[in-house]
């Protein structure tokens, strides 16, 4: 059993000092900036030094390598102290500290990838901790390394459900290489965060959520250096530090005291402020350098990943492309050791069980925690370690929509698969329906939304996606729909199939996932009437084949139909409307779910929201009728 | 009445909301209000208060001049003409800053003898398709939206939407193209492509490009 050998009186001025020099350029980079949080970054002065230059391991020259410690500001607003840190680290110049916030700097008001040492982007709180998770078991039970993961967060910060997600997670998954901090400081922005200063509460309530809790003074560097050590000396559980802390800390008149969230010091103030710091630096030119960490993680690999086999479908089989999912990933997790998977209770549904049956090793089980699932995902995946995959159904994906937005934010390449969308799902009813996820989805930036409509296609996007850089959504059914392509056709972003025409087409139908069924069987209908159209599968809705449909519809006389099932609002037709509304003489009519669904068999109510092949027959008559 | 908050430039992309207005259109209970001044704000929330389903209310954070006077009427799906004369050209649809933006170019563009319409939509959900095809008939079928959010999903696409099966209309969008940074708000309006020089240039762009098509 090691022994802890205190630090020398030497070692803790030096950290006290550092914690005091953060303070002083803390104080510098927002009155440069004239907005930031001062008094958030100045509560967390000791435990920023402690962190960084007592306990954590890591290169400061390779802030990304793959064997350093990891850490996540979970309370971003605090980025001031952040940058200071790597600052006296020497990663950043101590005098690009006061271009904060400037439009022609890195370090911006909240901490982004755009930096060497973010692997996350936070300013939205309660997201750090989950993806501090995902690091830690990816270090855990993935890289099987002695990196450790710490993560800082907010007093007011705990009030989101999401950090209690993640607390369960961590203990239930024995994360004992993570180590989270609460900078309980008692004042959140409006007014005192709800606990204030009970450190027995903060105490009991980690503890019952099975993690190892020591509450310490936040300022006493000693304590700090002795509470890191011992928690890296515990097995089996992750460890909380609860740490008693002033908002303010360190500045006269301001600590501990109410209206001070987001305020720079008055100019006329902050000179003496910093005076007074100054005062009690005994070593300012003393360096501390970071312990290195041990050299115990491969660099990622970046090769492509492909499907080991072509789908194993016949033109005419009928397969459910939620199935086809799971068929894929577990191939995907034969081609590749860093494919994981991840689900929230929904694996027997999603069919995401066909890879946790193959490889248990490397599924992890969110349970019914959507948000946390989605911040685990992004932390395994950053610096590349995995390529992450995670699902259930698409509707429940909207609860951790600010999630993706921040993973938009913080460069993430998961891959998330929603199933079960629509009305098509029938006798659920509209709890369980995703009609509004293609909004969602083509709203984020980085974002490719594959919609594939049957088995072959679902297997090629599931390939593509392990490969295509942002976020990755692929849209499933729950029905089971016919194989319409040959096993050996090529898949691409961007590139709609034309999947029937003739040279008598009168109108394009756009249509996709069961939809795309529903108009080829109308245009089986209107053939037999004499009546020819063409019928597009876009594959991936964003971003969209624009040409094709273009091209498609100057050659159908200037007619296209949308049909999907989605609300109206955000989803296919509207982005087709974008794509071709700068063209003259194009008419588009757009089929939808046109209002709240309810439960009923999905041909029913196919039928009954108006975006069945009937109601395609109709739209295609009326477009001669005017 | 100064308004807050949920957008401060430097405080850069974590806190900027680029994607609720697509989020609360595909909402099918949603009101969603977009008001761009004090008075108008009051209003959207005395409405709201009133008007059943889920209502929405975006607020910016900047402070922005009071255009209406405070006994302005004001309806659910009621959009206004902020800016008129008997010689515009194109119709431009904008809201919260990027109304006054429309607005302050709409006062640019004058000194070149070039005139538009600015429309404020007050809801962006349901949208006043009709009041905003009237003026784009006046003026040539020519619109141009501009919005402080992304392409998708919001203020352009709700209003491509309304006027998908009008003959003769032009639509032009600008919206935010990429995840943004950190940057004073002005600069950001620039960069990102929303503020009235680009406005303007949109403008005459489309202007000239009428000119070249006859």
């Amino acid at each position: 059993m090691a022994s802890y050998h205190k630090p020398d009186e030497k070692t803790l001025q030096g950290l006290k000092d550092i914690a005091n020099k953060l303070r002083i350029n803390s104080i510098k980079a927002t009155c440069a900036s004239n907005s930031g949080h001062p008094s958030t970054c100045c509560s967390a002065a000791e435990l920023m030094s402690v962190l960084f230059f007592n306990t954590m391991r890591y290169k400061a020259t390779d802030p990304r390598n793959q064997s350093n410690d990891r850490f996540v500001l979970s309370k971003g607003h605090a980025a001031p102290i952040l940058y200071a840190a790597w600052a006296e680290a020497g990663f950043v110049k101590e005098t690009d500290l006061v271009n904060l916030r400037k439009l022609d700097s890195d370090l911006e008001g909240h901490p982004t990838p755009k930096l060497e040492f973010v692997d996350v982007a936070t300013g939205s709180l309660g997201q750090g901790l989950g993806a501090a998770c995902g690091m830690a078991y990816t270090g855990k039970h993935f890289d099987k390394a002695s990196y450790r993961v710490y993560c800082l967060m907010g007093d007011g910060e705990c009030s989101e459900g999401a950090v209690w997600e993640a607390m369960a997670f961590g203990a239930y998954y024995h994360l004992d290489n993570l180590v989270a901090i609460i900078d309980a400081n008692r004042l959140g922005q409006s007014e005192a965060a709800p606990l204030k200063h009970d450190m027995e509460v903060y105490r009991k309530r980690c503890e019952a959520f099975g993690w190892n809790v020591y509450v310490v003074d936040g300022h006493d560097v000693e304590e700090l250096c002795k509470a890191m050590w011992q928690a890296q000396q515990v097995k089996g559980k992750p460890t909380m530090i609860v740490a008693k802390t002033f908002k303010g800390k360190g500045l006269k008149g301001i600590e501990d005291q109410d209206n001070w969230h987001g305020k720079p010091m008055p100019k006329d103030r902050a000179v003496e402020l910093i005076k007074d710091l100054e005062s009690l630096i005994q070593n300012p030119n003393k360096k501390f350098s970071p312990e290195l960490p041990n050299e115990d993680v491969a660099a990622a690999d970046l090769s492509a990943i492909s499907l080991p086999s072509l789908p194993n479908y016949k033109i005419g089989d009928k397969v459910a492309t939620r199935k086809a999912y799971g068929v894929a990933l577990h191939k995907l997790g034969e081609s590749s050791q860093r494919v994981i998977a991840l689900d929230a209770d929904m694996k027997n549904s999603t069919f995401s069980e066909l890879f946790y049956k193959a490889y248990p090793e490397r599924f992890i089980e969110c349970f019914i925690a959507e948000q946390n699932m989605v911040s685990v995902a992004i932390g395994c995946a950053t610096r590349d370690r995995t390529v992450a995959f995670a699902s259930t159904f698409a509707a429940f994906l909207s609860r951790a929509y600010d999630h993706i937005r921040m993973a938009a934010v913080s460069e993430s390449n998961i891959n998330l698969a929603g199933s079960h969308c629509g009305v098509s799902i029938g006798e659920d009813g509209p709890s369980q329906m995703a009609l509004e996820d293609i909004a969602m989805f083509r709203a984020i930036p980085t974002c490719t939304l594959f919609y594939p409509s049957d088995g072959v296609s679902t297997e090629r996007s599931v390939e593509l996606a392990a490969n295509t850089k942002g976020i990755c959504f692929i849209r499933l059914t729950r029905p089971e729909t016919k194989v319409i392509y040959d096993p050996k056709e090529k898949f691409e972003v961007g590139v709609a199939k034309v999947v029937r025409q003739s040279d008598s087409d009168k109108v394009t139908v756009i249509g996709a996932g069961v939809t795309l069924h529903e108009a080829l069987a109308a245009a089986d209908q209107l053939a037999s009437e004499g009546v020819h159209i063409r019928v597009i599968d876009p594959f991936t809705i964003k971003p969209l084949d624009a040409s094709t449909i273009l091209s498609s519809a100057r050659a159908t006389g200037g007619r296209i139909i949308t049909v999907e099932d989605h609300y109206k609002e955000g989803g296919l037709g509207e982005a087709v409307l974008s794509a071709v509304g700068e063209e003259p003489g194009i008419i588009v009519t757009r089929l939808a779910v046109n209002s709240m669904p309810r439960s009923g068999k999905p041909q029913e109510l196919l039928d009954l929201y108006g975006i069945s092949a009937k109601h395609i027959v109709s739209a295609v008559r009326q477009t001669f009728a005017n | 009445m100064n308004v807050t908050v949920s957008f401060l430039g430097e405080d850069g992309p974590s806190l900027m909301s680029l994607e609720d207005m697509a989020m609360f259109r595909a909402i099918p209970t949603a009101t969603i209000f977009y008001p761009s001044d004090g008075v108008s704000i009051e209003k959207a929330v005395e409405l709201a208060a009133s008007t059943k389903g889920v209502c929405y209310i975006r607020t910016s954070r900047p402070e922005n001049s009071v255009i209406y006077s405070s006994n302005e009427d004001f309806h659910v799906g009621q959009a206004k003409v902020v800016y008129q004369s008997t010689e515009d050209k194109v119709t431009v649809v904008g809201a919260g800053i990027t109304l006054h933006e429309a607005m302050a170019a709409a006062d640019m563009l004058k000194k070149e003898r070039i005139f538009i319409r600015v429309i404020d939509p007050f809801t962006i959900k349901p949208l006043d398709s009709k009041t905003i095809i009237e003026n784009a008939r006046q003026t040539r079928g020519r619109i141009l939206t501009v919005e402080d959010h992304y392409y998708e999903g919001g203020l352009g696409e709700a209003v491509c939407s309304a006027v998908v099966n009008e003959q003769g209309f032009t639509l032009q969008r600008l919206a935010v193209a990429h995840v943004p940074r950190s940057g004073k708000p002005n600069e950001l309006l620039k960069i990102y492509g929303i503020d009235r020089e680009a406005i303007c240039q949109a403008v005459r762009k489309m202007l000239s490009g009428s000119a070249n098509a006859k």
